[in-house]
């Protein structure tokens, strides 16, 4: 199985003394659900960034498929053009419908015709359950409908990969199941994610392999259950514990 | 009664001046003051230089810009310098330009980075995201701030009257310079059309800014 998207040895220092990435290698293939979890400020997120070359990594090399994204004078808006990103507070386009929000790259990016571009954003609003949403304003949907219109956004232009900021840990527990719901169809739909999350029963459900983040680095990683039945390192342990408990009460 | 209303009948054409020379210096302003705060905001080297030329044109009083373009530049460049319009508008514009520079900044600022990742994070250059997605909200923002400043506008376009233009202020002087030597009214009227002229149009600019803030739950 050919990678869809691969690290080696990235390094991203803030400000010489932060190491929010401390030499992480991986990679993720075709139809893979990997999912990435740790304590907060553990540079998760701006692992994610870096994948997504929204942040300048300082070492190391990415690659979609085969192209290396790291090298020099390589087109990086048409390479974050062929990844989905979805944040985790939404940051939807405010001036325009959610309708607007999915067709502008459609049509600005990939340079649809209209009636084409059009068509392409209602297909994904569909694939989120937002079609009859399609003419509101971000103002007026829950957090919820917003992440959702976000997703069809990043999934629109048919990425090779999508890339999943804590797409829930911004909405109160009701949202989140509306999100979750729409990640699974993703997942039946067999789309690549890489995704941030602390959701432990979508986890379970759907991820063929978490990935234990923590102080800048990949510190364990399994099948799901693996990490539910007997993870092996101490602070993985200490952390699952924690999240599981804090899912039960909730 | 009568008086006033011949007096105000002296006045279409400075009216014609004033708004001319406020609007036009307004537009030129924003051409020159929005691409600098764009230089600011996105590019952070040029951004000091941007950080001098606000410094220097926010902190010359008006008249004296007026005057030493005139007066001063007059002499070495006598076209377009010598043209009393050209000046008055040459040097609004770029006291105007320093003030919408942190107008547009301050917008730019609350649209947010994020818009800006987001915006990246679907294939955009940085260009074509200040153009669909910067751009478009950013008047928005702004509108309050263009409105103050329209208004100041207006009422600096008074110290054409320095240099000989005949805009409102320098025809009120030169009617209470004739008969029937009235010191009064013409001032009055020239007050009451300085708020004419702005406090409409400065009300509809921030009341357009409000509603379209509400509408989008800015």
């Amino acid at each position: 199985m050919g990678s869809v998207m691969e690290c080696k040895h990235l390094w991203k220092t803030y400000e010489k003394h932060l190491v929010a990435v401390k030499d992480v290698s991986m990679s993720i293939g075709k139809g893979e659900i990997k999912l990435i979890f740790g304590p907060s400020g553990s540079g998760k997120s701006t692992f994610l960034r870096c994948m997504a070359m929204l942040t300048p990594v300082d070492e190391g090399d990415i690659y979609l498929t085969d192209e290396c994204l790291t090298a020099k004078g390589v087109n990086l808006n048409a390479a974050r053009a062929r990844i989905g990103f979805v944040f985790q507070h939404i940051y939807l386009f405010r001036h325009l419908t959610a309708l607007g929000n999915v067709e502008l790259a459609l049509r600005y990016v990939q340079k649809l015709p209209k009636n084409q571009a059009r068509e392409r954003a209602l297909e994904a609003l569909r694939e989120v359950k937002m079609e009859e949403w399609s003419h509101h304003y971000p103002s007026q949907l829950s957090g919820g409908q917003q992440q959702r219109v976000g997703i069809a956004r990043a999934l629109a232009h048919d990425p090779r990969i999508m890339l999943l900021d804590e797409p829930t840990s911004a909405l109160d527990p009701e949202l989140t199941a509306e999100v979750i719901d729409t990640l699974r169809d993703l997942a039946k739909e067999g789309v690549t994610m890489l995704i941030v999350s602390h959701e432990m029963p979508f986890a379970r459900e759907v991820a063929h392999e978490m990935i234990f983040y923590d102080q800048g680095a990949i510190v364990e990683t399994g099948p799901p259950e693996h990490f539910f039945n007997h993870p092996n390192s101490e602070r993985a342990k200490k952390f699952m514990t924690r999240l599981i408990k804090r899912t039960e009460r909730e | 009664m009568d008086v006033p209303h011949q007096i105000l009948s002296f006045f279409p054409f400075p009216i014609l001046n004033t708004l001319a020379i406020s609007v036009l210096s307004f537009i030129f302003g924003l051409a020159l003051g929005f691409p600098l705060a764009l230089l600011k905001a996105y590019m952070k080297r040029l951004g000091y230089l941007v950080d001098v030329y606000e410094k220097i044109f926010r902190g010359i009083p008006e008249p004296v810009l007026i005057l030493l373009f005139y007066l001063g530049m007059t002499f070495y460049l006598p076209f377009p310098f010598s043209n009393p319009y050209f000046t008055v508008i040459f040097a609004l514009t770029l006291r105007s330009a320093a003030n919408q520079s942190q107008i547009f900044r301050g917008a730019i600022r609350g649209i947010g980075e994020e818009q800006m990742a987001a915006a990246r994070s679907v294939g955009f250059s940085k260009l074509s995201s200040i153009r669909h997605i910067i751009i478009p909200q950013v008047f928005t923002y702004a509108a309050s701030g263009l409105a103050n400043e329209y208004a100041l506008l207006v009422k600096d376009s008074a110290y054409a009257f320095a240099i000989g233009i005949i805009e409102i202020t320098k025809q009120a002087e030169l009617l209470r310079s004739y008969p029937p030597y009235d010191i009064v009214t013409p001032y009055i009227i020239a007050a009451l059309l300085y708020i004419l002229l702005t406090f409409p149009i400065a009300t509809y600019f921030d009341a357009w800014g409000s509603k379209r803030k509400k509408k989008l739950g800015l």
